[in-house]
């Protein structure tokens, strides 16, 4: 065991209530993820301590605000391994992210009969923004496969790459439905090679594993501060020189250098992408967020969630016409998605809530996935931090409860 | 084990009634619900005084809106499309035995419904 997970535990008051009358199970922290104390209380603090708008008042309180607001962009900034915090906006989740670099960068270069690669395992958020943008513009965009065992089928990227039309490669750091974690710094330099970009999704891998833009390489990164503990905002992460380079996503205040009745100028990075009063009090809590799992270790987080992932692909398989989506093996992330034979996922997430165990059914924002296994939805089980072997024990019974009262 | 598959609920889901299709059928109509992958295919026929004297479906989905489906079949027999088109979510729950259904099952137990208004629509009872 990496912690002590009754100790752990107690730091989220979320899990300390009953739902139904029993311990309350979370399992699905893939979609948000539960806040421990010190974040809430960080809320808490700035309301009542340190609260006005950033970069405007020219009062000490104004100046306190600002000065913690740019603080936690540092500590997040640090903890993705990037050294320049103006590389770093604001946004309000991944998925804004996700757009912001679609309009701003694709609607900039991408051209009629340019190519947009992604992969059949992104969320729709990682998708529908580059399926817009490839119409809008006349550009093509192709899929990198996924193989029956959950993984990318990688010998179809270098005919992708081969005519040099590929400007951007789009994919998520870790699949939240398969939770296969591709081979990033590979597919990057397959990419780099050929002249194209890269757009990580990192709103899985980022509050689950170590997530180094120098080491990656890649050009954007996106993640959602919720999914790691934080309030409901997001950031994304682009090289200076992309950013520098890239109209305004939004107009407003803020964002501006200076305005003329015809004509304006833009404000330097990072706020050239901040237009409008941000969540200031949210992105305080988001640096405390990363704090608690700087704190932890995020080697020591993917390890402990490795452990219970391990525990789950052994366990699962004992509920009877139970099959697993994705990767059998440990080494990928703690999204553990599956099927029962005869059962729909509704039901199945709708049996467990009268145990207090929370999964997901549906498509998860995935839905050419599961097109791509012949799925009408799926049931998701996924760890964090707080989750421990007696969640995948919950859930084992409470499966095997499922299938008893609706199977026949 | 659970409030929401009472034992009503689950004979319905596992020996639906006027399961199948209607042959000749007045209306004949498909809905899907996307977001869960439920489908149901639903037929009827409706008497000389334009009143529903039966209606069958076929379809797949969650416990809820097959249960629903196969209730609605018993259940609308009689009624005019006009009182089909007034039916509500509260007339599916109580129809369905005084259920009380999250925010996130309440399309469930609507597809059949939903399917017979369209139905009707379609084939200009409504
Ligand atoms: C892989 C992946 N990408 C993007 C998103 C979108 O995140 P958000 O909803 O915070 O914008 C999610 C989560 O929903 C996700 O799992």
């Amino acid at each position: 065991m990496t912690w002590n997970l009754e100790e752990l535990r107690r730091e989220f008051p979320i899990l300390q209530q009953q739902v139904h009358g029993k311990r309350l199970v979370f399992l699905d922290s893939a979609a948000s993820a539960q806040k421990p104390r010190a974040v809430i209380e960080a809320l808490t603090t700035v309301y009542t301590t340190a609260y006005a708008n950033v970069h405007r008042g020219l009062y000490s309180l104004a100046e306190a605000a600002t000065a913690h607001y740019e603080e936690a962009r540092e500590k997040i900034a640090h903890f993705i391994g990037a050294s320049d915090p103006g590389e770093l906006i604001y946004v309000r989740n991944a998925t804004e992210a996700l757009n912001l670099v679609a309009y701003a960068w694709g609607r900039k270069h991408i051209t009629a009969g340019d190519r947009i690669v992604i992969t059949e395992m992104e969320h729709h958020s990682n998708l529908v923004p580059w399926m817009m943008l490839a119409q809008e513009r006349g550009a093509e965009l192709a899929y990198l496969p996924v193989t029956a065992a959950g993984e990318l089928e990688l010998t179809a990227l270098p005919p992708l790459l081969a005519d040099g039309r590929t400007r951007v490669v789009a994919f998520t750091l870790m699949s939240n439905v398969l939770g296969t974690i591709p081979p990033a710094q590979e597919l990057t330099a397959m990419a780099h090679a050929a002249g194209a970009l890269v757009v990580a999704d990192g709103a899985q891998a980022v509050p689950h594993l170590p997530v180094n833009v120098q080491t990656l390489g890649v050009d954007f990164l996106a993640f959602s501060g919720h999914k790691l503990g934080g309030p409901g905002i997001g950031a994304l992460w682009g090289r200076r020189r992309l950013l520098e380079a890239m109209p305004p996503f939004l107009f407003g205040g803020d964002m501006i250098l200076s305005v003329k009745k015809h004509s304006a100028t833009w404000n330097e990075l990072p706020y050239k992408f901040e237009a409008g009063t941000p969540a200031i009090a949210e992105a305080v809590g988001f640096g405390v967020a990363v704090d608690f799992l700087s704190a932890l270790g995020m080697e020591a987080v993917q390890q402990h969630e490795q452990m219970l992932v391990a525990y789950a692909l052994e366990r699962l398989p004992e509920v009877p016409g139970l099959h697993i989506l994705g990767p059998t093996h440990p080494h990928r992330g703690g999204a553990v998605s599956f099927w029962l034979e005869g059962i729909h996922p509704h039901d199945i997430a709708s049996v467990l809530d009268s145990e207090g165990i929370c999964i997901r059914a549906g498509l998860h924002c995935a839905e050419p996935l599961h097109a791509r296994f012949g799925l009408p939805a799926s049931a998701r089980a996924s760890f964090f931090i707080y989750n421990g072997t007696d969640d995948v024990d919950a859930l084992v019974a409470g499966l095997q409860g499922v299938v008893k009262l609706l199977r026949r | 084990m659970s409030d929401l598959y009472r034992e009503q609920l689950l004979e319905h889901y596992h020996e639906p009634q006027n399961y199948g299709v209607l042959p000749e059928a007045d209306v004949d109509v498909q809905l899907d619900n996307p977001t869960c992958g439920d489908t149901i295919h639903l037929t009827a026929r409706l008497d000389p005084e334009g009143r529903i004297a039966k209606v069958m479906f076929e379809g797949h989905g969650c416990v809820i809106s097959m249960a629903a489906a196969s209730m609605l079949t018993e259940d609308v027999v009689g009624k005019t499309p006009q009182e089909v088109a007034a039916l509500e979510l509260h007339d599916v729950e109580e129809m369905m035995g005084g259920l009380r259904l999250s925010m996130g099952r309440v399309k469930c137990a609507l597809l059949a419904v939903n399917a017979l208004k369209k139905g009707l629509r379609e084939s200009g009872r409504l």
